[in-house]
């Protein structure tokens, strides 16, 4: 492979490209990770099960899943871009038809004994395909409306059918991370800011298209005391939770809104209120730190990749991990309605965790691939 | 570009945690506080009611009971069917305590067993690993030792209303009892003692995580009433012979209450009987109305008994001279009306000694058109009419003393001179209860403002000695002088009243209040009410006493006695017949 490359040396070897792998990053993540256990445990009374053992092995599975997509070559990914992209587009279109009903929604898919979620799926082929899409269009074309169009419709297909399903907060989250790609390969400022005009006069249309339970969030999260023991009480609880920790927190295992139940979902979505009424202000701040230190790291490795699919790849990762970072946060203390987004790598969940542990792998070997630049002709042959 | 929308985002996350964790710390922590604390209160022993004796007339019995917190149970019906072998339980109460459960929160305890024996406690106690949620908790039940003869005065206790927002939250608890009448509500708030407090974590589903004991119940404080039930029984024994009737004897130095009877009285079964009022033979015995307390419920007009009023405020304010005679010709003609007096052939001219000793109505009739209903009501209100006392005794009625204001505000309509001649003999408007009667022959007898008292006062709370009545001696003294000739001179009315010579003499006024106007007496219910208010020794007034028998005809004929045969009994108590009255005063 490496005398296809014009610049620079591509390691080679697998040894050459384990060295490559940027270790620290790593390092950050099982960190990250392992503040995570440590909170599933206080969560189930000092216990290691129900969530914390689980949570440990996926941790260890993620971690070498993400070596192992590293150390594979690049090349397979850009080929398995589009693809991965269709794949996700029909088990997206298949639970719409299939999938079975949970809480009043539609996201799974039963493989069996397994559970798939497609749009865990989808959001990696998302950005995969968005990364090859800009990687084979010529720099020139990029803001023509016509190449504009064309990753356009990529992203609001998946956003319409997650839509359905009906998850507003993947969708909130596939229209974030792909416009931002968009913005990154170079599309013209003005785009976006027509797009948020456009957006402004139709939201009146969109609140009429939402549906019940999701009108009640925002109506909820604007007054979540007019309700106290209805859709508001997530709010409410988790908001007391996270103020109750005050400075240092109530220490580990002596979080009482979580201990006795009055904190919803204190092992998923509602993980970080937990944390913050155990930990406290200290606790809480330092943790948005290190997923502080995590996002400045991948945006770092973007900024220093020649290959503009690899950036690509890696700010797509980043901005999913931020984005989630972010949302699930501002729900958590009140600030946004409650979308039922997971805190990444804390929150229980193996589908999150292997999503999240497979995007980090991906940029990974974007970042070891680096500086490798794919030919037009090579392309044509991937395709 | 994306770095810097990362690190504002993340800013206002970190801003956003400050200010919920440090700046609204103590706002979040009051709520979370409040999430998962409940307080729960423990009701205090209720203090215990003693008579002057130290009997107990109300007390407190704790017996064992088993209860079931639905919350720890687990299955419910399950642990029932386990307990039923122990204690019986049939079929239909599991069912019923199961239905109970369901109806109520979790936590709270659920009556399985009443008054269970000792071994029985013992081995549900031993078993308690295979019985989650049973309980077995001691449990005062409030008990009644003196019968008909102090049941009106003691009253009783039962569940409390519907507690209001403000109130003692210790009321909402099950096990709780309130006094609802008679002393038990007069004196709620000595008896009751103070709650305890157990503060209870709970969880989101309100079960119990732990509990802190944040005080002890303080039980009530005992208090002793001033009567004796020796002499309740006795004064009700005598009473019983009357159909419906009331008396009140008071101290005329202290004001204590010495005897009260209402009669007919009520034993406590009489409340719980399952067929109250359903049955032909309860419905005639309630016909009489045996749960009121005449003695302070009962609201009569009182007759000749309120010449004493009259007499009293005619001489204070001058409207008749002490010595001034009155004519009476059998009525008295005002307005183109004639008021008769009781004796149609008239009582010819009488001073006031006369008058009151022989009851003269046109004496009062006049002497009431002269005085003006003001001051009548005021001097009615001086002698402790119109009012309720601080007694101890809960649900006293007040009565009427009629005056212009009270008739605009009740009727609408201005004052006529003939209504206040007709509240110059007690009749009219005027209601009064027996114990204001007696009241207001007790300063009448000793001229002093008594109060009257239910309850012996600890030495700390002794109240100050009653104050003499703004009225000139004189004039009460002339009034006396009344009253002792019209029991002990010939013509007098209430001549069988008189008590034996050696006990002293004994004062006192008759009266016959009219139910009917024109009473042609054909039906029981229409016939007068007969009234006697007197005190005794008369040298040395020391007891006060007011009777009236309902529809029993004239005060002479039937109060009278009966207030002698009270007041005999009473010198005879304090000292066996044969010793000379004064030598057992102090």
């Amino acid at each position: 492979m490496g005398q296809h490359s014009s610049g620079g040396q591509l390691p080679a070897t697998i040894a050459e490209r384990l060295v490559a792998v940027n270790w620290p990053l790593l390092a950050l993540v099982a960190l990250i990770a392992i503040v995570g256990i440590a909170q599933l445990q206080s969560a189930a009374g000092g216990s290691m099960s129900p969530w914390a053992d689980k949570q440990a092995w996926r941790l260890v599975f993620g971690l070498a899943l993400v070596i192992l997509l590293a150390i594979l070559p690049i090349r397979l990914w850009i080929g398995l871009a589009y693809p991965a992209y269709a794949a996700g587009l029909v088990l997206l279109v298949l639970v719409v038809v299939a999938g079975n009903e949970a809480l009043g929604a539609r996201r799974w898919l039963k493989l069996g004994e397994l559970s798939l979620q497609p749009s865990e799926v989808m959001k990696i082929g998302l950005v995969l395909a968005l990364a090859r899409y800009y990687l084979w269009l010529p720099p020139e074309r990029v803001s023509q409306p016509l190449w504009v169009a064309i990753p356009l419709v990529l992203i609001v297909i998946p956003v319409a059918l997650v839509l359905t399903q009906p998850d507003l907060g993947t969708a909130t989250l596939f229209a974030a991370v792909g416009f931002a790609l968009m913005f990154l390969a170079g599309v013209s400022m003005l785009y976006f800011l027509g797009g948020a005009m456009g957006l402004a006069i139709a939201s009146p249309l969109i609140w009429m298209g939402l549906h019940d339970y999701q009108r009640r969030r925002v109506t909820t999260f604007l007054s979540p005391d007019a309700d106290p023991l209805g859709a508001g009480y997530h709010i409410t609880q988790s908001k007391i939770a996270v103020g109750s920790g005050g400075w240092s927190g109530l220490g580990h295992l002596g979080g009482l809104q979580s201990h006795l139940d009055f904190l919803p979902e204190k092992h998923t979505d509602f993980a970080f209120a937990m944390f913050a009424e155990e930990w406290g202000f200290v606790g809480a701040a330092s943790l948005l730190a290190l997923y502080g230190v995590l996002i400045a790291m991948l945006i770092a490795m973007a900024l220093a990749c020649r290959s503009g699919f690899s950036r690509i790849v890696i700010a797509g990762t980043c901005i999913s991990i931020s984005i989630y970072v972010v949302i699930n946060v501002a729900m958590v203390t009140g600030l946004v309605p409650v979308v039922g987004v997971p805190l990444p790598l804390v929150s229980y969940g193996g589908t999150a965790m292997i999503t999240v542990m497979i995007s980090l792998g991906l940029a990974m070997c974007a970042w070891v691939n680096r500086r490798a630049v794919i030919r037009p002709d090579e392309l044509r042959a991937l395709i | 570009m994306l770095g810097l929308g990362q690190t504002g985002a993340l800013g206002l996350l970190g801003a956003r945690l400050y200010h919920l964790q440090v700046t609204e710390r103590e706002h979040y922590a009051r709520l979370a506080e409040a999430n998962r604390t409940r307080t729960l209160a423990i009701p205090a022993l209720r203090g215990r009611i003693l008579d002057r004796t130290g009997r107990v007339l109300a007390g407190n019995e704790t017996s064992i009971r088993v209860v079931v917190v639905p919350a720890l149970a687990g299955r419910l019906q399950d642990v029932l069917r386990a307990l039923a072998r122990l204690v019986p339980l049939g079929e239909d109460e599991q069912a019923a305590i199961v239905d109970r459960a369901r109806r109520q929160p979790p936590n709270l305890p659920v009556v399985v067993a009443d008054e269970i024996a000792f071994e029985d406690a013992a081995r549900i106690n031993l078993l308690s690993s295979d019985l989650p949620g049973v309980l077995t908790e001691h449990f005062a039940r409030r008990v009644y030792h003196g019968g008909a003869a102090v049941n009106h005065i003691v009253g009783y206790v039962g569940a409390p209303e519907r507690p209001a927002l403000g109130d003692d939250p210790v009321l909402r608890h099950p096990d709780v009892r309130v006094g609802k009448t008679g002393a038990e509500l007069g004196l709620e708030t000595t008896l009751r003692g103070h709650a305890g407090r157990i503060r209870r974590e709970v969880d989101a589903r309100g079960r119990i995580v732990r509990s802190f004991d944040d005080g002890r119940a303080i039980t009530g404080t005992d208090v002793t009433l001033t009567i004796d039930l020796e002499v309740q029984k006795r004064v009700m024994q005598r009473m019983s012979q009357e159909r419906r009737a009331a008396l009140v004897a008071l101290d005329c130095r202290e004001g204590e209450i010495v005897a009260m009877a209402s009669t007919p009285g009520y034993e406590h079964s009489d409340l719980s009987s399952p067929g109250r009022g359903t049955t032909e033979k309860s419905n005639s015995r309630l016909a009489d109305e045996p749960f009121i307390d005449r003695t302070i419920r009962g609201l009569y007009p009182p007759g000749s008994t309120y010449k004493i009023v009259t007499a009293l405020a005619a001489l204070e304010s001058g409207a008749v001279a002490p010595d001034e005679p009155l004519p009476c010709s059998g009525a008295f003609e005002l307005a183109g009306h004639t008021f008769n007096c009781w004796k149609r052939s008239g009582h010819g001219s009488s001073n006031l000694v006369r008058a009151l000793a022989q009851s003269c109505d046109c004496y009062f009739y006049e002497a009431a058109r002269r005085t003006g209903i003001e001051r009548l009501a005021a001097t009615a209100r001086l002698l402790g009419f119109g009012r309720t006392y601080d007694c101890g005794l809960a649900l006293q009625r007040s009565g009427i003393v009629p005056d212009p204001d009270w008739k605009r505000g009740r009727y609408g309509r201005s004052w006529v001179t003939g209504e206040t001649v007709l509240a110059g003999i007690g009749q009219g408007f005027v209601l009064t209860n027996p114990l204001q009667l007696a009241v207001m022959i007790a300063r009448a007898a000793s001229g002093l403002a008594i109060e009257p008292t239910l309850v012996i006062a600890r030495p700390e709370d002794a109240r100050g000695d009653a104050l003499p009545l703004p009225v000139e001696r004189r004039h009460l003294d002339l009034v006396r002088r009344g009253l002792v000739a019209a029991v002990n001179e010939d013509g007098g009315t209430g001549a069988s009243a008189r008590l034996d010579q050696e006990m002293g003499e004994l004062a006192g006024k008759t009266g016959t209040a009219q139910v009917k106007r024109f009473s042609a007496a054909t039906r029981w219910t229409e016939r007068d009410h007969s009234l006697f208010v007197g005190y005794a020794p008369v040298a040395a007034p020391r007891y006060a006493i007011a009777a009236i028998v309902e529809h029993a005809g004239s005060g002479g004929a039937v109060a009278a006695p009966l207030v002698r045969e009270v007041m005999q009994f009473l010198f005879d108590r304090d000292a066996p017949p044969g010793k000379p009255v004064g030598s057992r005063r102090s």
